[in-house]
């Protein structure tokens, strides 16, 4: 965002500069003229620093939203994954609810059996224990008697093994019963520290909705500003626009003045083309256009932007060279875009280079078409851009359709 | 040409009276006798009594089938000593448990008849004694389908032992009512001889041997004491019959009516009237003896 803003806004103020730049080469006689155009040139520097600042918190703001609804949507993806967590541990302590009750009722129920099974066999040993004493069956069969103490043995034997069995089971049972129950007692306890950590999550969620709205309105406070800075820059330009057409009316009157003397000598000096300079032009520098001319739509911001000239990227502290022959008009460094350098080639054409580490030459000094004039700075990665601007009449044109540029 | 009178029931000619009344009073006893002897014969003293309370019970397997068992069942009913072999499913074992202990249905609502299938040997009669017993009882323990077998270990000895003491007094009251006929018509004999004394003395004077008379005597004595103990024997018999018909539960301790016409019995039954015509005989002879030391 700052780049993208800050190209558009500096493609004003190079042309301002050009423009202040230009007028005392052009028309020395208008002081006026020239205090005006100082003191609009001082109004557009303020005016950029501000954008620049604006453009800054802006960026900051959009990089703490995105943060920001990256944390809300990682935030969002962990509260449904605990929600979805604690549904499953609801579903399961429902489960095992849902056996525990089964085997409460099994447990209760065997113990009723298990009772009942009891009494019946003291009951029976009752009746064998009275049988017996009483000599129970016909005595004159004894054989018959013989056998039925055999069936009541085998009696308690089957009665005693039903306890036993019915015993065995419900230990069992009981055994099964504490199982489930520690199983409920961790899944609660599980389901507990769940709860909490979403209660946690949501609670930081909320945090974050909160921080993200701050963001959302300060994001369209700053929105607001840069909209209002942006209408005060066109304001500005249109100034820049009517102080350059005056200067230029200035320079047609002087040149008319001046063509009682010496017309015969000097023809009139029409603005031309770039196309039409002695020699041609020639690229800067051996490099890749990594910004293209005119208007150009800013993903990151979501904004179209009019790009006043080029980016090219080339490698880090390589030389740049005058595009044509011409001589330099200005010298100096711009703010947000370092060292810039600005070549006058006559007829109202300039070339300007901008995001310079050094100057290798000085201003008023004629410089040749390829001839060195600075070079790019160093940087960790390896490349660097240089802007170049190309100016015809005050107009920028793109510099790719009068320079050979490697897209 | 002198004619010598017939010495055969000289007493009969003689003293007609009494001899009836005697002969009436033996052939009572011997009807008394021939019941006694006849029940004696049938129910082997109490060994019938015994074997039908006696019973061997092989417990089954609880997986035995029906056909297995009732195919066992008439194995071991083909065994010599045996008299029968009945096969009992768990439901009547079920149902005989409960006869003897009831009240207990309801407390196995739940639990099922617990019961396995049983086989039910009764051994015959004449075979009761450990030996056949312990025969029968090893051959049932020798088959897989067996569980068990209750051949009452503990307390048959026992009952052998008060089966054979039964018997022997059995046999010894209808041998001391034996000894008593015998004694009695000894005393009889005497006492007619005597009160014929006169009668013998006149014909002891006429050439008629004492010895003489007195063989006749016995041989008289011996063909009526035949005829009326083989008499007596059968009209006891014939109570008998009459009476295990009327009292088909005397069959358990007796048995079956139809054994009285078996030629055993009937051999038993003629050897006792030859038996009692002996005894008459000798106690005529004892009689005369007793009666002739006495005129002395």
């Amino acid at each position: 965002m700052t780049r993208g803003t800050g190209r558009i806004l500096s493609a004003f103020l190079a042309a301002a500069v050009g423009l202040c730049i230009l007028f005392p080469a052009s028309a020395p006689a208008a002081r006026d003229v020239a205090a005006e155009l100082r003191k609009e040139r001082g109004r557009l520097l303020e005016m950029k620093e501000r954008e620049e600042k604006t453009a800054l918190e802006l960026t900051e703001a959009l990089r703490k939203e995105k943060l920001s609804k990256g944390r809300v949507g990682e935030l969002r993806e962990r509260l449904a994954r605990q929600r979805s967590l604690l549904s499953r541990i609801d579903r399961k302590v429902s489960v095992l609810n849902e056996r525990l009750e089964r085997a409460e009722k099994a447990v209760r129920e065997l113990e009723a059996a298990h009772g009942q099974a009891r009494t019946d066999l003291r009951r029976a040993e009752v009746v064998a224990f009275t049988g017996e004493r009483a000599g129970a069956g016909d005595p004159c069969h004894p054989s018959a008697r013989e056998r039925e103490r055999h069936f009541m043995r085998v009696y308690l034997a089957a009665d005693a093994e039903g306890v036993a069995r019915i015993t065995r089971a419900r230990e069992r049972k009981e055994e099964e019963l504490s199982g489930l129950e520690r199983q409920v007692a961790v899944t609660e306890r599980k389901r507990t520290q769940e709860k909490k950590v979403g209660d946690t999550l949501l609670s930081r969620q909320e945090e974050e909705r909160r921080r993200l709205a701050d963001i959302e309105r300060e994001k369209k406070r700053k929105e607001k500003e840069l909209k209002s800075l942006r209408a005060k820059i066109a304001r500005m330009e249109s100034v820049v626009s009517r102080v350059e057409r005056q200067v230029k009316e200035r320079e047609r009157r002087a040149r008319k003045g001046a063509a009682g003397g010496s017309a015969a000598r000097e023809p009139a000096e029409d603005p031309r083309r770039f196309a039409s300079l002695s020699g041609g032009l020639s690229a800067p520098l051996a490099g890749k256009v990594v910004t293209r001319f005119g208007r150009q739509h800013d993903t990151t911001f979501d904004v179209t932007i009019e790009n006043r000239g080029v980016e090219i990227e080339a490698p880090s502290g390589a030389p740049v060279k005058s595009v044509g022959q011409g001589e330099v008009a200005f010298a100096g460094a711009v703010s947000g875009f370092g060292n810039v350098l600005i070549v006058q080639h006559g007829g109202g054409l300039f070339s300007v280079y901008g995001r310079l580490e050094t100057f290798l030459v000085k201003q008023g000094e004629a410089v040749k078409k390829g001839a060195v004039v600075g070079s790019l700075p160093g940087s960790p990665s390896g490349k660097s851009v240089l802007y170049l601007e190309l100016r015809a009449g005050g107009t920028a044109i793109d510099p790719a359709s009068a320079i050979p540029l490697d897209r | 040409m002198s004619e010598r009178p017939s010495l055969w029931w000289i007493d009969w000619r003689l003293s007609r009276p009494p001899l009836v009344r005697e002969t009436i009073g033996r052939f009572l006893y011997f009807c008394l006798l021939g019941f006694a002897l006849l029940s004696l014969l049938l129910s082997g003293g109490a060994s019938r009594f015994l074997a039908d309370r006696y019973a061997i019970t092989a417990v089954l397997r609880a997986e035995v089938p029906p056909a297995g068992a009732e195919g066992l069942a008439r194995k071991v009913a083909g065994l010599p000593p045996v008299r029968s072999a009945a096969y009992r499913d768990p439901e009547a074992a079920w149902a005989e448990f409960l006869r003897a202990y009831p009240g207990l249905d309801p407390l196995r609502g739940a639990g099922g008849n617990p019961m396995q299938g049983y086989i039910e040997i009764r051994i015959r009669p004449d075979r009761l004694t450990g030996a056949d017993v312990d025969l029968v009882t090893s051959a049932l323990r020798s088959v897989p389908l067996v569980e068990q077998v209750l051949a009452g270990d503990e307390w048959l000895p026992r009952l052998l032992r008060a089966g054979r003491l039964a018997s022997l007094a059995c046999w010894g009251i209808f041998g001391a009512f034996l000894a008593g006929f015998f004694l009695v018509g000894r005393l009889q004999e005497r006492a007619r001889a005597l009160a014929l004394a006169g009668d013998f003395a006149f014909l002891a004077e006429r050439g008629v041997p004492a010895r003489r008379l007195a063989f006749f005597r016995a041989a008289a004595a011996a063909v009526s004491g035949f005829l009326l103990a083989a008499a007596g024997t059968a009209a006891g018999g014939g109570a008998l019959f009459l009476s295990l018909r009327k009292f088909p539960f005397l069959e358990g301790a007796i048995g079956p009516p139809s054994d009285l016409l078996l030629p055993r019995t009937i051999a038993a039954v003629a050897l006792f009237s030859c038996g009692a015509a002996l005894l008459s005989a000798a106690a005529s002879l004892l009689g005369w003896r007793a009666a002739r030391s006495v005129r002395k």
